[in-house]
């Protein structure tokens, strides 16, 4: 393209490290005209932060970047010292990055950082037009009441609105180029979905082109124009949004689509990518992907595939394009193997049952934060229960309760009819309390203790509560349950550190699954993972409650996951209960405006669709301590304030 | 904590203080009475002996000599040094500025080099002047510091003769000018500072190395600030706070260094007059010269703490009660 805006040609960039010269990114050609989206797909450390830095010339010291060619608007950046750069950063091209929480300067009010941004371009401004420049810019991110906001902090802010801050920073220079960096991971979903309309209205209005990094497909839907997918390194497939979706040549992006849970069908299991991306110390000879790639030619582990074009703008580097080649018809997306049909027995009797759970926090004096108010409901044996709310709506504090680890300051959690939050009561059934219940966490690298072995870890619950380990010793026990959970015993003797972050994982289910519990309580134990490894581990849930029975109370934030796995879901909003239901019945008639918007927020891997569907926000205050639940249909409750019932 | 809470606090750990040090300081062996009769201490009869410990107090079980020095103390009686036959304030005041000069200068350029060494060295991370400046530190601040200070000495007094070895200032010149006094104070200021400086130099450089590997940092440089407006006006507003209560906290760590730093130049503070009075039982004058140091040190913990709440806007929000929530909503 001779207009581009951006031209990169063969861009290699590699870290120095200890254990070798990490290659983050290999030969990447890209180009952008103006105006234009350009969404960078791949799962984590497969390059994408080093592209958009290398672009930016930010990366670190330890990095090395050679291009043959790199243009933003006419200017070779390759060749360019620090200092040339500096004036052409923020006015040619800029940044927002993943987490809005730590990318603003605590101690500089939100106003005053817009304005150094504005003043770095134009620093003969005088203050008021600054300050003028400031407001508008904080207008045009969708900030409202900018006069009273740019004097807060950043700590003031929700994650959402600290974003917007972040964009308002970003678009002070009036760039031609915004590169965001996984924008909209670090936030609740019915945010994610603002902040991607704002993006894109914001850059439409300007007429800037942007280049969107991110791991989650159905973002890239919503958003973007073209789409670039990488994997170690490369890219392996690029092409048009449509062209991505509906037409994906690679057997990777194949597989991405396939491991999304909101495109698989009722009673079928989530494909999963098999094995891991490779290292890329030393990357394989082949195509990278070869290992994992189930119709991986001989030639694939031979050579690098160069990329072929099928079609228009459409190019994917794999073998299956040449001529030679066999002809294999693309999966369908979403379907995978049928799940065996185990008859899962119908739920049994009441085992977790939670009545008019109340807890606040008291983060100073006179101040109390309400996490919980007024939540009751039952889980039976047997049961997947999927509890969904964003941040801070009181999920993890629900968790906290029911593992007996909070105290609530009212309400009752009778757990197979012991009350866990009466002291003397949970006193005299501790054992049976301890070793029946367990959880799975989030951050599987903040959850086990970076200093053990993954052997100890598994045996250390046997351990504490002196069970006898029903395998022989406790090593043989932490490899049976290794092997369990789908990992091999040779990771026995690792340290967390040393293993990835769906092994981490899975070492943390084995830790749990070790005491054979009852009760299991996951909070939010995919939300960090890839989503291939998600897949993985989702269909490692499904399997082994089939196969062990245990009891789920399972908490997420993201709905499709939620619908894939559980019978029934909870609707948590603000630290009430706002809605509860059979999966089947909730996502097919969503009756509180909250789960509406909710749901409406789940981003689709479809960008027609995508793209015209509206937003159903829901903008309501807290819910009153009033209200009450109302059946609608068996099975299915809805929390309705008194004076409202009409309305609903 | 409130004002009163701490106040308590405190009081409460100058009253445990006071009764430690004058417990062990009786309970360890010497003899009292050669720094009040000097040599002729040797020469006493029993009876004279007797006499003495009568008239010193000293004959009284320890209890009961405390609850004694305690009524006196409230009454602001701190007692009589032994040796300077003095009323105990007396003789410290004739000490406290020579110390405060020492220290209070040695503190000025230790944090002031401290913060510029930092940055330099953050500057140029990796590079050469970070290099040799990181060896250099690491070496110096190894040197205990009563050798750096025979050292010092020893080039600069013994060997080239630049610079008076001890004392505050020449004999003979009375209070002495103020050049003299500089003259003399170049040498165990020199030991106080490089004993010291590098420790908090290699803090500043690295929590600003820490800094400058933040997302803020990098979303600053991406919207085209300089690296030196960004490490100036980002990175080291950030480390200030903790910089500024570093230096509360370390008070009492440069009032030892100082201590012993005096004692090897004889420098005439309240350093050299510690050690006399322990080494000589001067029990009135250890008890006060112990408390007040111990007050230094509970002072400047407490200083840091309020400094730590003053300049770090997250501390204020709290206490003015806008926290989290309230611009949540938009």
């Amino acid at each position: 393209m001779e207009n581009a805006l951006l031209q990169l040609e063969h861009l290699s960039v590699s870290f120095r490290t200890p254990a070798g010269e990490v290659e983050a990114v290999r030969d990447v050609s890209l180009s952008l005209a103006p105006g234009e989206i350009l969404a960078v797909v791949g799962e984590s450390g497969c390059g994408k932060s080093a592209l958009c830095k290398a672009i930016m010339k930010l990366l670190p010291a330890n990095a090395s970047a050679r291009a043959e060619k790199l243009t933003v608007a006419g200017h070779d950046i390759a060749s360019l010292s620090e200092r040339q750069m500096r004036p052409l950063r923020g006015a040619l091209f800029s940044m927002v990055f993943q987490d809005p929480m730590t990318s603003l300067d605590p101690t500089y009010t939100v106003g005053a950082q817009i304005a150094e941004a504005v003043r770095a371009h134009e620093p003969r401004l005088k203050k008021p037009e600054v300050h003028r420049r400031v407001l508008e810019l904080m207008d045009l991110v969708g900030i409202d009441r900018p006069e009273e906001r740019c004097r807060l902090y950043p700590w003031n802010f929700s994650g959402g609105m600290r974003q917007r801050a972040v964009l308002a920073i970003a678009l002070a220079g009036r760039p031609k180029l915004l590169i965001a960096d996984e924008p909209t991971t670090a936030l609740d979903v019915t945010v994610q979905a603002q902040i991607l309309d704002l993006l894109r209205s914001v850059q439409r209005r300007l007429g800037a082109a942007a280049i969107l990094v991110t791991h989650d497909l159905g973002v890239v839907a919503r958003a973007a124009d073209r789409v670039a997918v990488m994997y170690a390194g490369k890219i392996v497939e690029t092409g048009t949004a449509e062209e991505v979706f509906y037409d994906p040549r690679h057997p990777y992006t194949w597989g991405l689509l396939r491991s999304l849970p909101s495109l698989a069908a009722e009673g079928e299991s989530l494909y999963a990518i098999p094995g891991m991306p490779p290292t890329l110390i030393a990357p394989p000879k082949g195509d990278a992907f070869a290992s994992r790639n189930e119709y991986a030619l001989a030639i694939d582990y031979e050579r690098q595939p160069p990329l072929f074009p099928a079609g228009g703008t459409h190019f994917a580097a794999t073998w299956l394009l040449d001529s030679r080649a066999p002809h294999i018809a693309p999966p369908r997306p979403g379907a995978a193997g049928v799940l065996p049909a185990q008859a899962r027995p119908a739920p049994g009797e009441v085992l977790l049952d939670v009545r008019h759970l109340c807890h606040s926090f008291h983060p100073a004096k006179n101040v109390a934060v309400r996490a919980l108010e007024d939540v009751s409901f039952t889980v039976r044996r047997g049961e997947i229960f999927g509890l969904v709310g964003e941040s801070g709506s009181g999920k993890s504090t629900l968790a906290r309760c029911v593992m007996g680890v909070l105290r609530p300051q009212s309400g009752s959690i009778l757990y197979k009819g012991v009350d866990v939050c009466d002291p003397a009561a949970a006193r005299a059934a501790r054992h049976m309390l301890r070793t029946d219940r367990q959880i799975v966490f989030q951050d599987s690298a903040s959850s086990l203790d970076p200093r053990m072995k993954a052997a100890d870890i598994i045996a250390e619950p046997m351990a504490v509560n002196h069970i006898a380990p029903p395998r022989g010793s406790l090593r043989e026990e932490a490899a049976f349950q290794m092997r369990y959970v789908g990992l091999d015993p040779l990771y026995l003797d690792k340290y967390p550190p040393e293993l990835s972050g769906g092994q981490r994982q899975r070492v943390a289910i084995a830790r749990a699954l070790a005491m054979e519990p009852s009760l299991l309580v996951a909070d939010e134990p995919v939300a960090a993972l890839d989503v291939s490894i998600q897949a993985q581990i989702l269909n490692l849930f499904r399997h082994l409650q089939a196969e062990h029975g245990f009891t789920f109370l399972f908490i997420a934030h993201d709905l499709s996951v939620v619908r894939y796995l559980c019978d029934r879901v909870g609707v948590l909003y603000r630290g009430r209960l706002v809605e509860l239901a059979p999966t089947k019945e909730l996502f097919a008639r969503p009756i509180h405006p909250y789960t509406k918007s909710l749901l409406s927020a789940i981003p689709l891997p479809d960008p027609r669709k995508e793209r015209d569907r509206p937003l159903c926000s829901f903008d309501g205050a807290a819910p009153g301590p009033g209200g009450r639940f109302t059946e609608t249909a068996p099975g299915h409750f809805v929390l309705t304030d008194d004076g409202k019932e009409a309305a609903l | 904590m409130t004002a009163v809470k701490r106040l308590a606090a405190f009081l409460l750990s100058m009253l445990v203080l006071s009764a430690a040090v004058f417990w062990i300081a009786r309970l360890a062996p010497g003899d009292p009475l050669v720094s009040y009769y000097g040599e002729r201490a040797e020469r006493l009869t029993p009876e004279e002996r007797a006499q003495a410990e009568a008239k010193l107090g000293l004959d009284m079980p320890i209890g009961a000599q405390y609850v004694r020095w305690l009524k006196n103390a409230l009454h602001g009686d701190l007692g009589v040094s032994f040796k300077y036959r003095q009323a105990v304030p007396e003789v410290i005041r004739g000490r406290l500025g020579n110390t405060l000069l020492l220290g209070g200068a040695g503190f000025v350029l230790i944090f002031s080099l401290a913060l510029a060494l930092g940055a330099v060295c953050a500057w140029y991370e990796d590079r050469p002047a970070d290099r040799v400046l990181c060896r250099l530190g690491t070496v110096t601040s190894c040197v205990p510091e009563f050798w750096m200070c025979l050292l010092l000495i020893l080039v600069f007094s013994v060997t080239l003769r630049l610079l008076p070895s001890s004392g505050a200032w020449s004999l003979g010149a009375g209070g002495g000018t103020a050049a003299d006094r500089a003259r003399h104070l170049v040498l165990p200021l020199t030991a106080v500072v490089l004993g010291h400086l590098w420790y908090y130099a290699y803090m500043v450089r690295n929590s600003l190395l820490e800094q400058m590997r933040s997302d803020y940092v990098l979303l600053a440089r991406a919207e085209g600030l300089s690296r030196r407006r960004v490490m100036v006006r980002h990175c080291l507003r950030n480390i200030l706070p903790s910089y500024l209560s570093l230096m509360a906290i370390s008070v009492p760590h440069i009032m030892g260094g100082t201590y012993i730093v005096e004692t090897v130049f004889s420098y005439p503070g309240i350093g050299t007059l510690s050690y006399e009075s322990a080494m000589g039982r001067d029990y009135d004058l250890l008890l006060a010269l112990c408390l007040l140091s111990g007050a230094v040190v509970m002072v400047s913990g407490m200083l840091a703490q309020a400094v730590n709440e003053r300049v770090d806007p997250r501390m204020r929000a709290r206490r003015t009660r806008h926290g989290k929530g309230a611009a949540d909503r938009g």
